[in-house]
């Protein structure tokens, strides 16, 4: 997306840095490709899916054979499965956590191709930079965590919350309001931020130094020394690119995680 | 001097953003430190305390979060 940059006029004379007049700009693809009634299905909405296929092609391919000495390519997809059941599952649920495991694969797939579109190059754009697509996952996560909760404990699992027998009697109504609303209010919702935060974070900074970078050092017969600004912001928007392949990992890694802790505390209540 | 106190909101946003971080980043350089070292004392319970760690840096960091979203509301209002 350094179009937007480049397109949008940039003070190489006075600035040292190049900015977009509306941030917005750099996270909308407003020509849609073609229209379904009132859906409007642009590169965003191309990206989601091509992130889902992504998925499924990699499972299937990976996954279809079984073979008792795997290949290589099926030896990675075969380590990953078995780091989501073996680390996140049954490390963090127990050993009932092996029934969650496909959703949390998929979950950890999906979130993670989709973080690494962001330094792939000619797509260099994080789908989850787009609120609606993590607020959606992290909904699907709420609802399961509350449904099992119910299923599992029946009303003692809203009870147990609002009116902790652990705590003193005191302090008992306003350990039970904080529980509240962090459990029904605040997890769906950090769970979605906290992706979406970063992923925002991490393509406005690549777009930024890289963007930058390309004007200053082609605006060089121009402004003459003050270019090298450019090479500054270049190697800096570099540096992030591998920072970023770090952000893209962990952040699928903790929204996997912090779904499978949300599942066991709704499946067990003491903790 | 007349002034209009609107025009401030981004700028106030912003430095409300920056007062709001600095508490989770404290919380959350606590929580990882004290995650070391209870990995470092007992590395056998490496798991489970990586677990709790990722949950008290949620909660922690729940706060900076809040104030990312509230940053984005006041300073387009």
């Amino acid at each position: 997306m350094a179009e937007v940059i480049l397109a949008s006029e940039c003070d190489v004379v006075n600035e040292v840095i190049c900015a977009p007049a509306e941030v917005t700009d750099l996270f909308e693809f407003t020509d849609p490709w073609f229209t379904v009634g009132s859906f409007q299905f642009t590169r965003t909405s191309f990206l989601i899916f091509l992130a889902a296929f992504i998925v499924i092609a990699l499972l299937y391919f990976g996954l279809r054979r079984g073979r008792l000495v795997p290949k290589k390519f099926e030896l990675v997809m075969e380590s990953a499965v078995g780091f989501v059941r073996d680390g996140i599952g049954r490390d963090v649920i127990g050993p009932e956590g092996t029934k969650y495991v496909p959703y949390l694969l998929a979950l950890f797939l999906f979130i993670l191709v989709g973080n690494l579109f962001e330094i792939t190059p000619l797509i260099n754009f994080p789908v989850f930079s787009r609120m609606a697509l993590p607020l959606f996952l992290s909904l699907v996560t709420y609802v399961i965590f509350v449904i099992l909760g119910f299923k599992k404990n029946g009303f003692r699992y809203v009870t147990a919350t609002v009116w902790p027998k652990a705590v003193p009697i005191g302090l008992r109504w306003l350990v039970g309001l904080i529980e509240l609303v962090s459990i029904f209010l605040l997890r769906p919702l950090t769970l979605a931020v906290r992706l979406f935060a970063n992923m925002v974070a991490g393509h406005l900074m690549l777009t930024l130094l890289l963007g930058s970078g390309v004007i200053f050092l082609a605006a060089a017969p121009d402004i003459g020394l003050k270019a090298s600004i450019g090479v500054f912001w270049f190697a800096l928007g570099l540096f992030m690119f591998l920072l970023e392949l770090l952000v893209a990992v962990l952040q699928a890694y903790i929204f996997t995680l912090l779904s499978a802790i949300y599942i066991e505390s709704s499946i067990h209540l003491e903790h | 001097m007349e002034g209009d106190i609107t025009a401030l909101a981004p700028a106030l946003a912003l430095i409300g953003y920056g007062l709001g971080a600095v508490g989770p980043g404290i919380g959350i350089g606590i929580v990882a430190g004290n995650a070391i070292t209870a990995m470092a004392r007992q590395p056998e319970m490496q798991g489970t305390i990586r677990t709790t760690m990722f949950l008290g840096i949620a909660l922690t960091e729940a706060l900076a979060l809040i104030g990312f979203v509230l940053f984005f509301i006041a300073s387009a209002g």
